[in-house]
Parts: C-alpha cells; sequence; structure tokens
C-alpha cells in the first residue's frame, strides 16, 4: 500500500521538489466509526490540491488533522521534512498552515486591520500602535491587490471580500499551507475570478493550497493536481490535467447509482397535491413557481443561496412570505407560522438538524412526539405516557433508530439515527407535503439509504415528497422532476430522467437551456 | 454494533454521573444536618424543623418560578422587587379601600402576575434580553412600591392579614397546669403547605403536561421547537407570569407573616432564587432543571442559614459561605457536563 503510494505520487510530481506536507497512512477512529483508514496525501509548494470526495468521505477530518484540531489514530505527518504533530489549531497556525472555513471566522465589529492582527496587535507600550496596524494591514491587502480600506469594519464587507480579508490574515501569518474549504460557495462569478487571480498570485509565490470544493467544473482553472477520498478511504491522488470531471466523479461515488439509490416504488400520476406560484421574498427569491404530484419526488437543486432553502423555510412559515399562494389539494392555505404550516400538514425537515431539527439536550422520545403532543396528550394537557412511549418505541421500530433506549438524550446518538428521529417526528404528524432540506448531509452510506426508501414509500403512499438536495447523483438518482433554483429564482423544471448533471448545472448557473 | 455498546457505556457513565449530582446536592443536605444537629442541640428539633420549613418557603416559591424560567434559557431578576410591590398593594387595598383580606391577596398575587406577563411581553414581543426585560421590572415594581407608600410601612391591617402567614394546620395547643397554653405541636404552617402544592404541581406541570414538555423544549433548542410548531412566545411568557405570580404570592404571605407591609422588603430574594436553582442542577443555559432539585437546593440555603446562625457565625461570614456552596455546586455541574 505505501509502496504503491509512493509511486502514485512519483508520477504526480517532478522527484527533485520537496514536498511541503506529506501525510502517510493516516486513521481516524472515533467511537464506533471509522472516520478516516490509511489516507495518503501530499502537498508541494507553489501548487493547488484539491480534495475530492462527497459528503462524509472524510475530506474535513482530514483537514482537521493537518490543523491540529483532531489528533490522527495513526499515521505519520511530515510538515517541511520533519515528522510533526499539531496539538491544537494555535500550534499548526504558528508552523505555517492557515484555514480559511466555508463560515468566515471574522469578529464583525472589528475593522478590517484588526482583524487581521487580531491577537497580535503592533503595540506601543500597553497600548495599541494604531499607525502601524493601520500599515501593516494596507501592506497586506496590497500585496493581494484587494482594494478595501483597512478602517472598514467587517460587517460592513460582502462574503467576497470577508474571504479577501481571511487570506490576507493567513498571509500575514507568513502561512505556507492554505486550506480554503469551499470557498466560492457563496461568490458571484466576478467575486470567483477574483479569488482565483490572488490564489494564481499565491502559487506563483510558493504557497502551498488545499482546495476543497464541490465545484468540480471550476477546478480546472487553477487545481493541479486531485485527491479523491470515499467513505474515509484514500482512493486516488491525479494531476488535474490528465484526468476528467467523469473519472473524478467516477471515483467519488465508487458504485453505480443503482446501488446507491432503492429502486423507486412510487410512480408519479397526473393529480396534483400541492403547488405554489408567485412566491416572493423581497431580496430572496421572487415569483417561484412549482407543483407536486401525487407518489412524485420533485427535486430542488441549484447552488448555496440560490433560494432552495428559503423558498421551503417560507412555505413552512419560518420566515415571512411576501406575495404568493400555496395550494394543498385544492384549498388555498394561508400560513403565518410553522405552526399553520403544520396544522395544513405540511413538514419541514431542516438542513442543520442540531440547530433546528432537534432538542438535542432531550430523550429520543420527547423528540419524536414533539409536533403532536395533541396526539399523546388528554383534555387536560396532560400527557399519557403509555401511549407516549408506545408512539416512541414504535417510530425507534419503523425506522431502526439505534439507541439503547428511547429515554437516551439525542445528543449521544449518531448523525443518522438523529436524522431518522426528526424523520419519525414528522411521520408521527401525518404531514401531506413533506420537505426535506438535505436529508442525508453528514450521514453513513447506510442510513442515507434507508432515508431515500423512506422518501420513496412516502411519495408511494401519496405524500408529497421535495428533495432539496446540492448533492447532483441524489438529485438524479431520487426524483422524478428537479426544478433548479438559481438567484432566487426557478430558471427551470427538468425531468429527472431526461437530464444530467451537466444540464442542472447550467441552469443553476443561470445559463438556461443547452444551445443546440 | 460496536457503535450501540459504545452508546450504552457512554449512557452508563451518563447516568452515574447524574445521580452523583444528585446525590451531592442531597448528600450535602444530609451532611449539613448531620453536622448543625452535632454542633447545635436546639437544631434537630420539630419545632427548629418547622422554622426552617417556613424560612424556606420564601425562597423555595421564588426558586420554583426561576427554575421555570431558566429552564426556558431566560432569568428573572424581578421578584424581589415584584413580591414587594404584591404584598403593599395588598394591604393598602385591606387599609385603604377596604377590600376583605382574601380578595386583597388575591389583587396582590395578581399584580405580581400582571409583572410577569410584562416581563413576558418585553422578552417575546419587544425581543429585549430576559437579563435586561427583568432587570427594568425589578426598579420599576420596586420604584411603584415606594411610591404608593410614601416608602413608609403599612401597618395597622387587622389580624386576620397575619392568617396566612402565621396559621398553621394541626397545631396542638394545651392548657397547662399553670393555666398557660403549651405547644405541643407546633403544626405545620400554612405557607409550609402552599409551598408543598405548589412544588408537586409545578413538578406535574414540567414533568407530565404538554406545556412542561414544551418548556424543556423551548429551553433545549428554541428554533427547533418553533419549527416543531411550538407557540414559543406563549411558552416562554407562561414561566415570567409563573414566576411574577409566585412572587406575588410570595410577597402576600412574607407581609402576613410581619402583618406590615415593607416596601424594602425582599432586596436580593432573586438572588437567593436563581441560586436555590442552580444549586439544585438547573442550566443556566436552559432545557434543564427540576422542582426536586430547586427545593432541595432551597433548603441547603434555608438549612445553613439557620444553623449558621445557631452556631452564632455572623451574617457576614454566612454570606461567604454561601456564596462559596454555590460556586462548588456549579462547578460539580460543569464538571458532570464537560465531555
Amino acid at each position: 500500500m505505501q509502496h504503491k503510494a509512493d509511486i502514485r505520487h512519483a508520477r504526480a510530481a517532478s522527484p527533485e521538489r520537496r514536498a511541503l506536507l506529506r501525510l502517510d497512512g493516516i486513521t481516524k477512529e472515533f467511537p464506533g466509526v471509522m472516520a478516516l483508514s490509511d489516507v495518503h496525501f501530499d502537498l508541494f509548494p507553489g501548487e493547488v490540491h484539491a480534495v475530492c470526495g462527497e459528503n462524509g468521505a472524510g475530506k474535513s477530518t482530514l483537514m482537521k488533522i493537518i490543523s491540529g484540531v483532531y489528533q490522527p489514530t495513526s499515521g505519520s505527518i511530515v510538515y517541511k521534512g520533519q515528522e510533526s504533530r499539531f496539538a491544537s489549531p494555535l500550534e499548526s497556525e504558528a508552523a505555517g498552515i492557515a484555514i480559511i472555513h466555508q463560515e468566515l471566522n471574522l469578529v464583525p465589529h472589528l475593522s478590517v486591520a484588526e482583524n487581521i492582527y487580531l491577537a497580535r496587535e503592533p503595540r506601543r507600550g500597553f497600548l495599541v500602535d494604531r499607525k502601524k496596524l493601520r500599515a501593516d494591514a494596507k501592506r497586506c491587502l496590497d500585496r493581494l491587490g484587494i482594494d478595501i480600506d483597512p478602517e472598514t469594519h467587517v460587517r460592513n464587507l460582502s462574503v467576497a471580500q470577508s474571504q479577501m480579508v481571511e487570506i490576507a490574515k493567513a498571509l500575514s501569518l507568513d502561512a505556507e499551507v492554505l486550506i480554503m474549504d469551499e470557498p466560492t460557495s457563496s461568490l458571484t462569478e466576478q467575486e470567483t475570478n477574483l479569488l482565483f487571480q490572488v490564489i494564481r498570485d499565491l502559487k506563483a509565490s510558493g504557497v502551498g493550497i488545499i482546495y476543497i470544493s464541490h465545484r468540480l467544473d471550476e477546478m480546472e482553472e487553477i487545481v493541479d493536481r486531485v485527491t479523491v477520498l470515499r467513505d474515509g478511504r484514500y482512493i486516488a491522488t491525479d494531476n488535474f490535467h490528465d484526468t476528467t470531471v467523469n473519472e473524478i466523479v467516477a471515483k467519488m461515488v465508487g458504485r453505480s447509482l443503482e446501488e446507491k439509490f432503492p429502486e423507486r416504488l412510487s410512480e408519479p400520476s397526473e393529480e396534483i397535491i400541492f403547488s405554489a406560484g408567485g412566491l416572493t421574498r423581497r431580496g430572496v427569491f421572487s415569483d417561484v413557481g412549482f407543483s407536486l404530484r401525487r407518489g412524485e419526488i420533485l427535486g430542488f437543486s441549484g447552488l448555496m443561496g440560490a433560494g432552495r432553502t428559503e423558498v421551503a423555510r417560507a412555505i413552512f412559515g419560518a420566515d415571512p412570505l411576501d406575495a404568493g399562494t400555496i395550494t394543498m389539494h385544492g384549498e388555498t392555505l394561508t400560513i403565518s407560522s410553522p405552526r399553520d404550516a403544520i396544522a395544513a400538514g405540511i413538514a419541514y425537515l431542516s438542513e442543520d438538524r442540531k440547530a433546528q431539527g432537534l432538542a438535542i439536550k432531550m430523550p429520543v422520545d420527547a423528540n419524536v412526539t414533539l409536533a403532536n403532543m395533541d396526539e399523546v396528550s388528554n383534555g387536560f394537557g396532560m400527557i399519557d405516557f403509555a401511549k407516549h412511549n408506545k408512539v416512541a418505541n414504535d417510530y425507534v421500530e419503523l425506522l431502526d433508530i439505534r439507541t439503547p433506549s428511547i429515554k437516551q438524550p439525542v445528543r449521544l446518538l449518531s448523525g443518522g439515527n438523529q436524522q431518522k428521529i426528526i424523520i419519525g417526528k414528522w411521520l408521527f404528524r401525518k404531514p401531506k407535503v413533506m420537505f426535506f432540506d438535505e436529508p442525508t448531509r453528514g450521514i453513513d452510506v447506510g442510513a442515507k439509504f434507508a432515508i431515500y426508501k423512506i422518501m420513496d414509500e412516502l411519495a408511494a403512499e401519496g405524500i408529497g415528497v421535495v428533495l432539496i438536495s446540492s448533492e447532483l447523483p441524489e438529485i438524479l438518482g431520487m426524483t422524478d422532476r428537479v426544478a433548479v433554483f438559481h438567484g432566487g429564482r426557478i430558471t427551470g423544471v427538468l425531468e429527472t430522467r431526461n437530464t444530467d448533471q451537466e444540464e442542472i448545472m447550467r441552469y443553476a448557473s443561470g445559463y438556461g437551456p443547452k444551445a443546440h | 454494533m460496536a457503535d450501540i455498546s459504545e452508546q450504552g457505556s457512554v449512557r452508563l457513565s451518563d447516568r452515574q454521573k447524574d445521580i452523583i449530582q444528585k446525590f451531592a446536592a442531597l448528600g450535602s443536605l444530609f451532611v449539613l444536618v448531620a453536622v448543625f444537629s452535632l454542633t447545635s442541640s436546639a437544631f434537630f428539633t420539630v419545632n427548629n424543623g418547622m422554622t426552617i420549613a417556613l424560612q424556606v418557603t420564601s425562597i423555595a416559591l421564588l426558586g420554583i418560578g426561576a427554575t421555570c424560567v431558566i429552564i426556558t434559557g431566560g432569568i428573572d431578576l424581578s421578584v424581589g422587587s415584584v413580591l414587594a410591590l404584591s404584598g403593599v398593594v395588598a394591604a393598602l387595598a385591606v387599609r385603604d379601600w377596604g377590600v376583605p383580606v382574601p380578595f386583597a391577596m388575591l389583587i396582590g398575587i395578581l399584580t405580581g402576575s400582571l409583572c410577569g406577563w410584562i416581563n413576558g411581553l418585553l422578552v417575546t414581543k419587544m425581543k429585549l434580553p430576559p437579563f435586561i426585560a427583568t432587570l427594568g421590572m425589578m426598579l420599576i415594581a420596586r420604584g411603584v412600591a415606594l411610591q404608593i407608600t410614601g416608602a413608609r410601612a403599612v401597618s395597622g391591617l387587622g389580624e386576620s392579614f397575619g392568617v396566612l402567614g402565621n396559621g398553621s394546620l394541626f397545631r396542638v395547643v394545651t392548657i397547662g397546669d399553670d393555666g398557660f397554653p403549651n405547644v405541643s405541636f407546633p403544626g405545620i404552617p400554612y405557607p409550609v403547605i402552599l409551598m408543598v402544592v405548589i412544588a408537586i404541581a409545578v413538578s406535574m406541570m414540567l414533568n407530565r403536561s404538554v406545556l412542561g414538555r414544551h418548556i424543556y423544549a423551548v429551553g433545549s433548542n428554541s428554533d427547533a421547537a418553533r419549527l416543531s410548531g411550538v407557540n414559543v412566545s406563549r411558552v416562554v411568557s407562561f414561566t415570567y407570569v409563573l414566576s411574577g405570580t409566585l412572587a406575588g404570592l410570595t410577597g402576600c404571605v412574607l407581609m402576613s407573616r410581619l402583618v406590615t407591609a415593607q416596601p424594602n422588603e425582599g432586596v436580593m430574594y432573586e438572588l437567593d432564587a436563581i441560586a436555590s436553582a442552580v444549586i439544585g442542577g438547573t442550566s443556566l443555559i436552559g432545557g434543564v432543571g427540576t422542582i426536586s432539585g430547586t427545593a432541595i437546593g432551597a433548603f441547603v440555603i434555608g438549612i445553613l442559614r439557620n444553623g449558621l446562625n445557631m452556631n452564632g457565625v455572623s451574617a457576614f461570614t454566612q454570606q461567604i459561605i454561601i456564596g462559596l456552596v454555590i460556586l462548588g455546586t456549579v462547578w460539580i455541574d460543569q464538571l458532570r457536563n464537560r465531555r
């Protein structure tokens, strides 16, 4: 294994260059989960090395090991020719490894300069040397060719500008390795181009960049090599120009789509059970309309921030709507809060399980019954515990939720089981329409399959199912039709069986139908 | 399969930690009783037991309200002032408007409810942080209480005003040979009965009712609760109304005991209430807390005060000791939650 990996590396890089960072045989075990097993990775100065893999493939675990958040269970990390172990992100940062997270880590109420030199402010005695702070920050920004006033407060910056500030901060730390996690996910095309220009300049100055992204199409412009991980395992490292996007995707997925998704039992009929028209929330999305047929799974696709989640949340009453009509089974609904939506029979499985889906300190049973307490209580509002516990046990069994007991606090369960609990909560409500927002994010393969099966069964029972997903294979594997969002609008509704990733991406980036 | 056994072992130690925590509070209560019984012969007597119970009632009643508020992730700093206002209003109703005592006390209690309702509005509708909203109410209620009484005690309330605070059930009095009455059993004071009934009722509410479930859910994750159809504003408001109502009741009890309404009564009581909840394991982050824990917390504070008094420990030293107890128990709680 070791030997084979070395051969691959030799092919990918010229032998006289010495690796800046080299990881060998990295294994990371969490209780009950093998997050990474025997992973290899190396990075040369002046190189952009992409790490690809599906959600849960182990990309972020690997990055956390490089940056010292986690310690590997076994394996070696060689940084600048020396065997290294970073006990914390502070240590790796001091050694010159900087990470720019998808969620930016800046203090909004401080200025750009103060953010760049946070906790390392130049001092004059006890006081901050403001003049030097400003001048140093200006120099940092100039080096990147960015035109931002160092005195501006970060809260007034766009996402792209904030990202530039993060990069400037990393450079001010003399970073030699820069990890970028989904840097373009919330950037416009123009901003992306600017970012790529900065990345090229960094390459030229010898910085090694680890680039994590789902947007394979963009990588061509900047990426030198690509390493693919799947289910915590190292698959391959290739020169980007010797491979194709399709090959990379094939390595990421590893098996054919048929194996990953259950056979669809439900079949769409002509009967429309739910429709929305002219949905508008100013500044977020406008004039969104779609309809959902009995037995159908409808996909919502599009890039982050395109309006998929926002539309679902507004339909569910979690955010206000400025205009639009919502009709279910021929009846027009007025929804001003999640309570209204739930009463009408709409369920929404939120994309952020921990923040919006679960009462994390409460046990399994309390979470399963939370949305439907009336069913398990008497007229005086007192809980009927016999009924309550039966319901909880029933759903634990039905959904194969792995828990020692229904009294187990949900925070101690795995992501897949937590997600099943939320699904159980909504199934107990007997919804008529259910929105699944990124239902399989960060969930292991087995649980994913189970969740897909549940969606299919729901559709077969005549419940409207909407699947919101950033993962195109999931959209292609599970839906009958897909509504593609771009810039707060639906740019196209495609028949899933007649479309492909490329066409969906075209619509998602606002280009519209392919010119023939 | 492996992950189940793993979770199993986590749960076991979790449960053990829970038990340790429960026993830490309850055990320290027993230790306190044992120590004070040894150091003072008058401590472990029926009479002193009733005295302690009576002293604990105000802390416990306020602590029960505080617990519910804190479980939702809030805080109520206004209860000390609200109890003064409520007691004063009840007393003025008797003295100046000639309202019969039971109705006057009801007016007093409802004054507390009103203050709690306003707190709830400030928190849920005006989105003020609970700390600020109830800090404002703390100043306002105290100010109103001082204003309407001219900062003077309201006295001359008649004997019936004192029944709630001084009366007791099953009091056994025999007339001795010398013709003087001889109290063979002091009886269970009405305030103690009130405390027990309310503690059981609120505990039932928290553990067995839908409302209670919603209170925990809001404190555990208010976003998730809202997206599950819980009327978060109403649940949160309810806890403030409950806290205010119990403050009103406490005010009436305290003023009744003195048969005089003091607009300066109850200063800093909110801190005792919060301390009893926290000693009892209620988490200030929300989502965690029990009435039984709070009752233990209230007794820890009450017994410490009483026992230290009996041993002639100065009030200043008492404060130091109670402060240390709060720090110690919460530190144990932190240890328990760190994993």
